[in-house]
């Protein structure tokens, strides 16, 4: 059986109630608690940003699948919006869509040749989809793109505005949280069921009627789509694009957000987001530098092996284990 | 296009050459997976470090460095082997996603770990050999590339008697191509774990060595594109096979130079990916591969 109650991830109702609304208040009132210093608005635009991103990419495993590579959708989204709104004027906030739309396209080739792939050729194929996209972008569009030196991308808000990053610290909450919306109202619905049968054994889908490649297919257009609109509000939040966007780092990130916080949950991306950038950027001031992708990487294995439900599984875990002693003692 | 024979020679002689580096990592990956059902990605960091042991033994003894196969071939194995038994075998059989992703952390710890000891700078050897060409067919090749495809050639040749004649490595043959059956005739099938990753992560650390005996660069993060293009020679070759993961290497190592002949260097990295593609279009369970599942 599939209990739907479960796409948010964690069991009792009452935290997941407490902890929305503890987040949304969170959220609000986080930038004025600091007195808006602009390196921690910064952090966390970056941070809700990443939100987004991880969520999408996290939005391909309710189907069981797994990419490498969506470093690729992230920069075509940053891209084509960077490039739309400058040619156009055209305010950055309706250009990501379009950047988003481009990305889609792309997933929806990508996806189609995919879609049949199992678990370790999907990884290494969207792995190398890309290389191929930056190598594109560098060689062959390279008088659109700038190449290596990348091109410059209008600001989401201009900076005369009085308070701008706290604007756009806000609109991005906005869209973050719309986003998740969609997702979990996506995940509720049929589609949502197919997603879950196709997961768990996708011959028994079959047999239900459930056409695993169109709905692999919806899942990685979705993802690609939302995933462009991602990059595009950072890249429209730095000023700025470099073919760099598609760098391993960039498609790792979403992949070690979402493993920490929960694979196959709506809320793990968040927490694990949050977590892993409050440990980043702590490590950081601390003047740590190699040794943190270390700790990260360490992090992200002792996840994988002793936590495998990421770290909303952690309070059930915690609770289960003073129950069992209460139980022996 | 200058030329007409001979320039195709000697884009065939380098293709020959990067290719030999590619099988190398390529048969590492079908052996490991053939044993364990696991596809290791991390597999590029491993030949990172072998490069940066052959420096290090280089820059410490001055030997020669192919002598140098003898140190960074046994410390990998051992790596291999420890990667093995701490980070694959407790998540063995928990979900294929898992599998894959146990391999982005390795890939982080391993690199910033060579970071932190090597620091990240691009570093570069010269072979002893480096000035010497020799003429084939009136073509004019350095004389470390036919070294580096003559030992190539040789390890093949001892991992083929390993795999068909000794009783060791029958007991890997008899795993990968049956677990459970293997468990009842009595093998340790978690000994052939070790095993088969330990000879994989030595045949990576071999193809470091190599790589750095060419003369080309090195640095902390340079593993993951010789990696990604060990995977598509893999998919190319078909999961699992051996003799698959030799022609694909030499279709890629060549396929990739005419590439950079003919449509810039920039292409040198994607053109894999393309043929990778069009691969799994035609046949997606690779040209020689029987069944992914």
């Amino acid at each position: 059986m599939i209990d739907m109650n479960k796409t948010l991830g964690i069991e009792s109702k009452k935290i997941r109630l407490y902890g929305i609304i503890f987040l949304l208040i969170l959220a609000v009132i986080l930038p004025l608690i600091f007195g808006l210093n602009l390196y921690i608005l910064t952090v966390l635009i970056l941070m809700v940003i990443f939100i987004i991103y991880a969520s999408s990419w996290n939005f391909l495993t309710y189907t069981g699948q797994g990419s490498l590579g969506h470093a690729a959708f992230f920069g075509l989204g940053g891209y084509i919006s960077a490039m739309v709104a400058s040619a156009s004027g055209i305010s950055p906030y309706i250009t990501m869509l379009v950047g988003g739309g481009a990305a889609a396209l792309v997933g929806l080739f990508i996806g189609v040749i995919c879609v049949r792939l199992k678990e370790w050729f999907l990884a290494m194929v969207t792995f190398g989809f890309a290389i191929i996209i930056q190598t594109l972008m560098v060689s062959q569009f390279a008088g659109a793109t700038g190449g290596w030196d990348g091109i410059a991308a209008p600001r989401l808000i201009s900076s005369g505005v009085p308070n701008y990053l706290l604007v756009e610290y806000y609109s991005i909450v906005l869209i973050a949280a719309l986003v998740i919306l969609l997702f979990w109202l996506i995940l509720r619905s049929r589609v949502g069921l197919a997603f879950a049968a196709i997961r768990e054994n996708e011959m028994e889908a079959r047999a239900a009627g459930i056409d695993p490649v169109r709905y692999r297919l919806f899942a990685f257009v979705v993802s690609a789509y939302f995933s462009g609109v991602a990059g595009a509000l950072e890249i429209h939040h730095i000023g700025y694009i470099t073919p760099e966007i598609f760098s391993v780092d960039i498609s790792f990130w979403p992949i070690i957000y979402s493993i920490s916080g929960g694979l196959g949950t709506l809320a793990g991306p968040i927490v694990g987001t949050i977590v892993i950038t409050v440990l980043w950027d702590g490590l950081q001031t601390l003047g740590i530098t190699y040794a943190r992708f270390i700790i990260i990487g360490l992090l992200l294995v002792l996840i994988i092996i002793f936590l495998p439900k990421g770290l909303i599984s952690l309070p059930d875990r915690v609770r289960k284990y003073l129950e069992g002693r209460q139980k022996t003692s | 296009m200058a030329g007409g024979i001979d320039v195709i020679l000697q884009v065939l002689i380098w293709g020959l050459y990067a290719g030999c580096i590619y099988i190398l990592l390529a048969i590492g990956l079908n052996l490991i997976f053939g044993v364990m059902k696991v596809v290791n990605f991390a597999h590029g960091e491993l030949l990172m470090l072998g490069a940066y042991i052959t420096f290090t033994f280089y820059a410490l003894s001055g030997f020669n460095p192919y002598v140098l196969l003898a140190a960074s071939v046994p410390t990998l194995i051992l790596a291999g082997i420890i990667i093995e038994r701490l980070c694959f075998r407790p998540i063995l059989g928990t979900g294929k996603l898992n599998e894959i992703f146990i391999s982005i952390g390795l890939i982080y710890i391993i690199q910033n770990a060579a970071a932190l000891i090597w620091t990240d700078e691009w570093r570069i050897i010269h072979s002893p050999y480096e000035k010497i060409t020799i003429s084939i067919f009136g073509v004019n090749m350095p004389l470390d590339y036919l070294i580096i495809i003559i030992t190539t050639i040789l390890i093949l040749i001892a991992l083929y008697f390993f795999l068909r004649k000794t009783r060791l490595g029958k007991a890997m043959r008899a795993t990968s191509q049956n677990r459970k059956g293997a468990m009842l005739m009595g093998i340790n099938v978690e000994r052939m774990d070790m095993l088969s990753f330990g000879i994989g992560a030595g045949l990576a650390g071999a193809a470091g060595t190599l790589w750095v005996v060419s003369g080309q660069v090195f640095n902390p993060y340079m593993g993951s594109i010789p990696a990604i293009k060990a995977f598509a020679i893999v998919i190319i070759g078909g999961l699992g096979s051996i003799p698959g993961a030799i022609i694909g290497g030499l279709i890629l190592g060549i396929a990739e130079n005419f590439a950079i002949f003919t449509l810039g260097g920039a292409w040198k990295d994607a053109v894999s990916f393309i043929i990778l593609i069009l691969v799994l279009i035609i046949r997606p369970t690779g040209i020689f591969g029987e069944s992914a599942e």
